[in-house]
């Protein structure tokens, strides 16, 4: 008679039977199982017999109920009694009887219809429940093992699409954060049409589903689901239903937040893997510069030095230099030291140019660094006064050594190479709310008026054509080097005349220093 | 040089591929009568420290068939020759590896050939003075009783935190050398503050202004930059 479809179609509805959903269909499907089977019995009743023939009803009651669910498998049992009383007990084509044996037949037929007909119906409920469980489950374990493999944004959309296809009935749609935390569409996959962006921020703001069957925004046109991973949100889910009547049981949402978490953890993996290649990439480039560098700096510094020796040890390869000889051989040995210093400078100038230089930040007396760059340029400065004025009580300072001794090195240079022999060179440093003002002020002849900070600009020199040495990379490493620890850098002439170029550093939060009982 | 025809010539060995360099070092050391032997790769300069027994190394540390760190490193498996650093690497973390393997010293290329010798010199002169406890040492105008631990300056007496105390004392036990921030942190407060920089910043920083004439511009206790502390008895 009926063979049990087994397909309840692609998940719309909760589990059970599609006849369910529309009950006068199915309690007249189920009596029009036991009235056909009456007229295929009735006209050879005298062949069969009584007892088979209620043998046949009572099947197709057991049938219909299987066929139909619990409720017209009631009707069908009590509509199978009835067409047995009818067509099968004398007197046939009434209702009355006049036998009263038949009594107990037809309770016992009815306890018997009943009886194993909600048996079966609930039998076969649960199987369609468990087989409907099965699926999603599979889906799902697909779409994990889909989902694992991924690498790219592109592919994470396109699996989600096709299993909220598969598994809701539903018309997907992806939306991501950008860079600057604005929600766009994924990538290669296009958003339904009713998608609103609006509610979806909405969702991911509050980390909460909106729109068709939650509490806001119940009568959008769509549901938003974030996407929740264990790090913070990384989109919504938007889900277009395909059909008027679309709800989900309290199961489905259970399986639809699962399936949000997976694709949740895939995006962030995504974004981890992302954030490990640049780290790669970076560190393998920052290598190979630093390397290159290096190799550079070698080379380059091996003849210089090989200059400065020879020139030094002409006193020593022979008898005594004259007086005229020996300025020459330490002429040599300078040029060849302040060669060095240039192309410290360029090789320095390359390292910061080059971006994403890493610091090597240390909390550190700023006395430190000024003695060490006062030490380093201590020849250059002989015929200058160096007054230095760092307060005891000035913070610790957040930065990287070397970078910051070869700022003031080349700021000390400046101010040497740029003022008259005698003149008076001031470093000073204060504590200024969120910043560490350093300064080196001179008395000298001051900066051209009008463009003080254009000597930050590389290969600018301060008075033209100048004798004085250097291509104006000086200064321009000062600008790379504070704007790296995130500070700033001023140049401006003195009211009482003289140049003084302004240092701010960050003050930060020092850590604690060590103290100890006196 | 009196003292030298008295003493036997003392002996170095010069590990350095570049010929040049070699031959003005080489010249420059001669000069104060030392014994000189040269070596252009790793493995010959450690044959050379082996059989020669020499009272200084001279080491470049970018040599053709292997690290100069590893060479200090497998030197000081068995002898403790004062060992002098030439280096022409931009970056310090080179010459911090270095003198954590046992060096003593490092010059930064280019240098001149009176820097080199100073350093030859303090170097010797802290071989030559060896672990004898002096009684009484002197710097500057600091004098240091080091029997009852008073510390004298102009004198007057400084006094130092105990942290301070223990930080010049290891100063002064390694005078000459360059002690990396890693090894003075061990030293005097121990290995759990070996991370610790500014720690021992913060106190060299008031050493310097307890015992230094102008702690800007000091003359004994004098900053490698990024890499550690020298502590030098007589300026250069």
């Amino acid at each position: 008679m009926t063979t049990p479809s087994a397909n309840p179609g692609p998940g719309t509805q909760p589990a059970g039977s599609d006849p369910e959903r529309k009950p006068w269909r199915a309690t007249l499907g189920a009596s029009a199982c036991v009235i056909l089977a009456t007229l295929a019995t009735a006209p050879w009743q005298d062949t069969l017999g009584r007892t088979n023939s209620v043998m046949l009803l009572l099947l197709s009651a057991v049938l219909a109920a299987y066929r139909f669910g619990p409720g017209p498998g009631l009707v069908a049992a009590v509509l199978s009694v009835v067409c047995f009383d009818f067509f099968y007990v004398p007197p046939r084509g009434s209702l009355s009887v006049h036998d009263l044996d038949f009594t107990v037949t037809f309770v016992v037929m009815l306890g018997v219809a009943v009886l194993v007909g909600q048996l079966t119906a609930r039998l076969r409920f649960q199987a369609m429940v468990a087989h409907e469980r099965e699926r999603r489950m599979r889906a799902l374990f697909e779409m994990s093992r889909d989902l694992s493999s991924v690498l790219t944004l592109e592919q994470t959309a396109d699996i989600s699409n096709r299993y909220l296809a598969r598994l809701f009935d539903v018309e997907p749609g992806l939306l991501l954060l950008d860079n600057a935390d604005g929600l766009v569409g994924a990538p290669g996959c296009s958003l339904p049409a009713q998608a609103d962006v609006g509610i979806a921020r909405w969702s991911l703001e509050h980390n909460a589903g909106a729109g068709i069957g939650t509490d806001t925004q119940p009568s959008a046109p769509a549901l938003y689901v974030p996407l929740k991973a264990p790090m913070r949100t990384r989109g919504v889910l938007v889900l277009v239903p395909r059909s008027e009547t679309w709800r989900l049981n309290p199961e489905q949402r259970r399986l639809l937040d699962t399936t949000a978490a997976l694709i949740a953890i895939a995006l962030e993996r995504i974004h981890f893997i992302t954030i490990a290649q640049d780290a790669v990439v970076h560190m393998e480039s920052e290598r190979l510069r630093n390397s290159l560098l290096a190799a550079l700096s070698h080379d380059l510094k091996t003849p210089l030095t090989v200059l400065a020796g020879l020139a030094d040890s002409l006193n020593l390869a022979g008898p005594p230099l004259a007086p005229a000889q020996a300025d020459i051989a330490e002429s040599i040995r300078e040029e060849a030291l302040r060669t060095s210093t240039l192309v410290m400078n360029l090789l320095e100038m390359a390292r910061l140019q080059a971006g994403n230089v890493r610091l090597n930040r240390e909390w550190q007396p700023l006395e430190e660094v000024v003695g060490v760059a006062l030490q380093a340029r201590a020849a250059m400065l002989a015929a200058h006064t160096v007054r230095v004025d760092l307060p005891a009580t000035l913070p610790l300072v957040e930065f990287d050594t070397l970078l910051m001794e070869r700022a003031l090195c080349n700021l000390l240079e400046n101010a040497a190479k740029y003022t008259p022999t005698g003149s008076t060179i001031e470093i000073a440093a204060r504590s200024l709310g969120p910043w560490i003002e350093i300064s080196i002020a001179d008395d000298g002849p001051g900066l051209p008026a009008g463009n003080e900070n254009q000597l930050f600009e590389k290969f600018t020199r301060g008075q033209g054509e100048s004798s004085s040495g250097g291509v104006g990379l000086g200064l321009s490493i000062v600008r790379a080097v504070v704007e790296a620890h995130n500070g700033n850098v001023k140049a401006e002439n003195r009211a009482t005349g003289g140049a003084c170029i302004t240092l701010r550093l960050p003050a930060g939060t020092p850590p604690d220093t060590p103290l100890e009982e006196p | 040089m009196n003292s030298v025809d008295e003493a036997p010539s003392m002996r170095v060995v010069l590990i350095e591929d570049e010929k040049q360099i070699r031959r003005f070092v080489g010249m420059a050391l001669a000069a104060e009568r030392w014994q000189v032997f040269e070596a252009d790769t790793a493995r010959q300069g450690l044959s050379e420290v082996g059989t020669r027994r020499p009272d200084l190394v001279i080491l470049d540390l970018g040599l053709p068939d292997g690290d100069g760190i590893d060479v200090v490193r497998d030197i000081r498996g068995w002898s403790s020759v004062p060992v002098l650093i030439l280096s022409a690497r931009p970056h310090e973390q080179d010459r911090v590896a270095a003198l954590d393997a046992g060096a003593d010293d490092f010059l930064t290329k280019p240098f001149g050939v009176s820097e080199l010798m100073a350093r030859v010199r303090a170097l010797l002169r802290r071989t030559r003075s060896g672990t004898v406890q002096q009684q009484q040492l002197s710097f500057g105008t600091v004098v240091i009783d080091m029997a009852s631990r008073v510390v004298r300056r102009d004198d007057a007496v400084v006094h130092l935190t105990p942290i301070e105390y223990r930080l010049l004392s290891v100063l002064i036990s390694n005078a000459g050398r360059v002690m990396t921030h890693r090894h003075l942190l061990r030293e005097v407060w121990g290995p759990s503050h070996a991370s610790d920089h500014h720690y021992l910043r913060v106190y060299m920083t008031a050493l310097r202004r307890k015992l230094e004439v102008d702690p800007t511009r000091p003359r004994h206790f004098i900053t490698e930059a990024g890499v550690g502390y020298r502590f030098c008895i007589e300026p250069w």
